[in-house]
């Protein structure tokens, strides 16, 4: 493939329909993704975010309802929980893995990494991983960086060391990326081939930024949660005609709320209708997608055809 | 009041940068002409707008597996897009563009790296650059363009159409810069293209500017577009980037408007190239020169 470091950061031609296939010959895969987080600023979750009432509400109610939901339907679901509400509720993280979910990394403080200096993201990244190995006896196997409301752009930051990191620091996925639909590999380096393997990911099944988030210059603020049920809806049952991997993420303070839970039962009800869909965690996904396809015989690298040119952007 | 002169150098515009087809008629038994093209950006914009690594991964999507699913759709039915690429995505996805040439798709220039320098030399350099790259990978020089590039550039590669102006739904021509020849623009509108609706994020759109559509809502404003300009007769030029309509959902979603368009008799679905070519020789705008 034509690799351009800065470009490109994985192969050049997905996997087609007719290649993918799931486990005991499952038509889709579907994976849950709750980012645990509450609203915080750009360094991350601070104090005064905790103690407000629709953070309360989130990490305390709103997420009992939403693993009430996986229950009744027999769900299983990601959790992406950053290291400091493993602080504040470690009971309740306890539970998420007591009752047959994942908990995954999703930073320290839900913080913008991108311009953290190495040994900074190095830190925290350690420090995460600590704490939340502390609270659920056991190392997390992936790591998250969804976006925040009030970002720029709704694909989540990373800084230019984040990849090298994760796979320095052990992590066996990283839990969002969007250049397929399906498990793609995420590569840092060609020459080594150094990689990490990335679980897809897409804004238009995030329930962020559809619903209401009325402060000055940060959107629309307007309720549009029939659009997503529609944008999950319509995905799903496209996904599962291609026999691909749906994705959506949810978060507790957005999605518990009156109208919303209500929508997000009957969607899990509506995807509950298809028969033979794989609901694996994300480290069982991946843990299936590297047997399945190893990067050793499915990553097609090649050395960059590309040059730089005077006048142009290298 | 605006003072004469000024208004006569207005109207003098008007009359002499701009040359519509009178009485335009398609070929006989067809009433509209749709073409579907795709702005093939991949990441390479999303690099010039500078934005971080995930919007880049975004837009390879559109390289790695949208730009296939579109074509895979498209050649279900037997129609042929118009792919405007910027030249440096020639190295970037090759193997979708060989695969585009060899489907007998057209392959049109969308700028070298999605920006036209205002320098002069580097605005011609950029254009030679992306026309040779494209002729290069797909054994046949390109002959449209969707960009910003200067008719005397364009004229001297060879180019004989532009799909850049929007707001209109008939072919017209377009003055050149030098005031020496005459351009053909297949016209689009903003309403007809993907990004508006999908695209959170759209140069610098921000949160503000929410674009997370129902694809079904899109379904039902582009075909009410499309029953009524074939009504009127007009043209429908519909643009897709592979990382926004590449997604499943919309993809499902063109299926179900392509199977519409099809219950019409009389839909001309063509390349720009086509569509250019008949218009160019049907209505020469040198024939057309002495209109009052």
């Amino acid at each position: 493939m034509p690799w351009k470091d800065g470009y490109t950061i994985t192969d050049e031609i997905g996997l087609r329909d007719e290649e993918v296939t799931w486990p005991e010959n499952f038509q889709c895969a579907v994976t849950l993704i709750v980012d645990y987080s509450v609203q915080g600023g750009n360094d991350g979750i601070a104090s005064k975010d905790l103690t407000k009432p629709q953070a309360i509400f989130g990490a305390k109610i709103g997420v009992g309802r939403v693993l009430e939901l996986f229950e009744s339907y027999k769900l299983r679901a990601t959790f992406a929980v950053p290291a400091i509400m493993a602080e504040i509720y470690p009971e309740m993280v306890r539970e998420m893995t007591e009752r047959g979910h994942e908990v995954a990394a999703h930073g320290y403080l839900h913080e913008d990494v991108s311009s953290l200096e190495v040994n900074e993201e190095k830190r925290r990244l350690n420090l995460t991983t600590h704490i939340l190995t502390e609270t659920c006896g056991k190392k997390p196997e992936g790591w998250f960086s969804l976006p925040r409301q009030q970002d720029r752009y709704p694909g989540g930051q990373i800084s230019p060391n984040t990849i090298q990191l994760l796979i320095d620091g052990g992590y066996e996925y990283l839990g969002n990326g969007m250049a397929d639909d399906i498990p793609h590999y995420w590569v840092v380096d060609i020459h080594t081939k150094r990689h990490i393997l990335t679980l897809p990911y897409y804004y238009h099944f995030d329930d962020l930024f559809f619903l209401m988030f009325p402060a000055p210059g940060m959107g629309s603020g307007l309720e549009n949660a029939m659009t997503l049920f529609e944008n999950w809806r319509q995905e799903f049952e496209g996904t599962y005609r291609r026999g691909r991997c749906f994705t959506m993420v949810v978060h507790p303070h957005l999605i518990a709320w009156g109208n919303r839970i209500e929508m997000f039962e009957r969607f899990l009800l509506h995807i509950k209708g298809f028969p033979a869909i794989w609901n694996p965690t994300g480290s069982e996904c991946a843990r299936y997608w590297k047997e399945r396809y190893p990067a050793s015989s499915f990553l097609n690298l090649e050395e960059s055809i590309w040059r730089d040119y005077p006048g142009s952007l290298s | 009041m605006m003072a004469q002169a000024e208004k006569e150098a207005i109207l003098g515009d008007i009359h002499s940068k701009y040359l519509p087809i009178e009485n335009f008629e398609y070929p006989t038994g067809m009433r509209l002409a749709v073409n579907f093209t795709i702005d093939f950006d991949a990441q390479v914009n999303r690099k010039l707008k500078n934005e971080p690594a995930m919007e880049l991964t975004q837009g390879e999507f559109g390289g790695r597996v949208g730009i296939w699913r579109l074509m895979d759709l498209f050649d279900r039915y037997g129609i042929k897009l118009t792919i405007f690429t910027p030249g440096r995505v020639c190295e970037l996805f090759p193997e979708a563009l060989k695969e585009a040439a060899k489907r007998d798709h057209e392959v049109a220039n969308h700028m070298w790296e999605h920006r036209v320098p205002s320098e002069p030399d580097l605005e011609k350099d950029h254009l030679q650059k992306a026309t040779v790259a494209i002729e290069k990978l797909c054994g046949k020089r390109p002959v449209g363009t969707r960009s910003d590039h200067k008719i005397s550039s364009l004229k001297k590669e060879g180019y004989i159409y532009t799909s850049n102006d929007d707001t209109n739904d008939i072919p017209y021509y377009v003055l050149s810069d030098d005031g020496k020849d005459w351009m053909l623009n297949l016209p689009f509108h903003y309403v007809l293209d993907d990004a508006m609706y999908f695209h959170f994020g759209w140069y610098g759109s921000g949160n503000a500017g929410q674009r997370l559509a129902d694809p079904g809502k899109v379904y039902e404003l582009w075909l009410s577009a499309f029953r009524q300009l074939y009504r009127m007769g007009r043209y429908m030029n519909i643009i897709f980037h592979g990382f926004v309509s590449g997604r499943s959902l919309r993809v499902a979603m063109i299926d179900r408007l392509i199977m519409e368009m099809k219950q019409r008799p009389g839909v001309w679905f063509c390349t720009c190239e086509e569509l250019a070519r008949y218009c160019i020789d049907r209505y020469p705008p040198e024939k057309m020169k002495d209109r009052k």
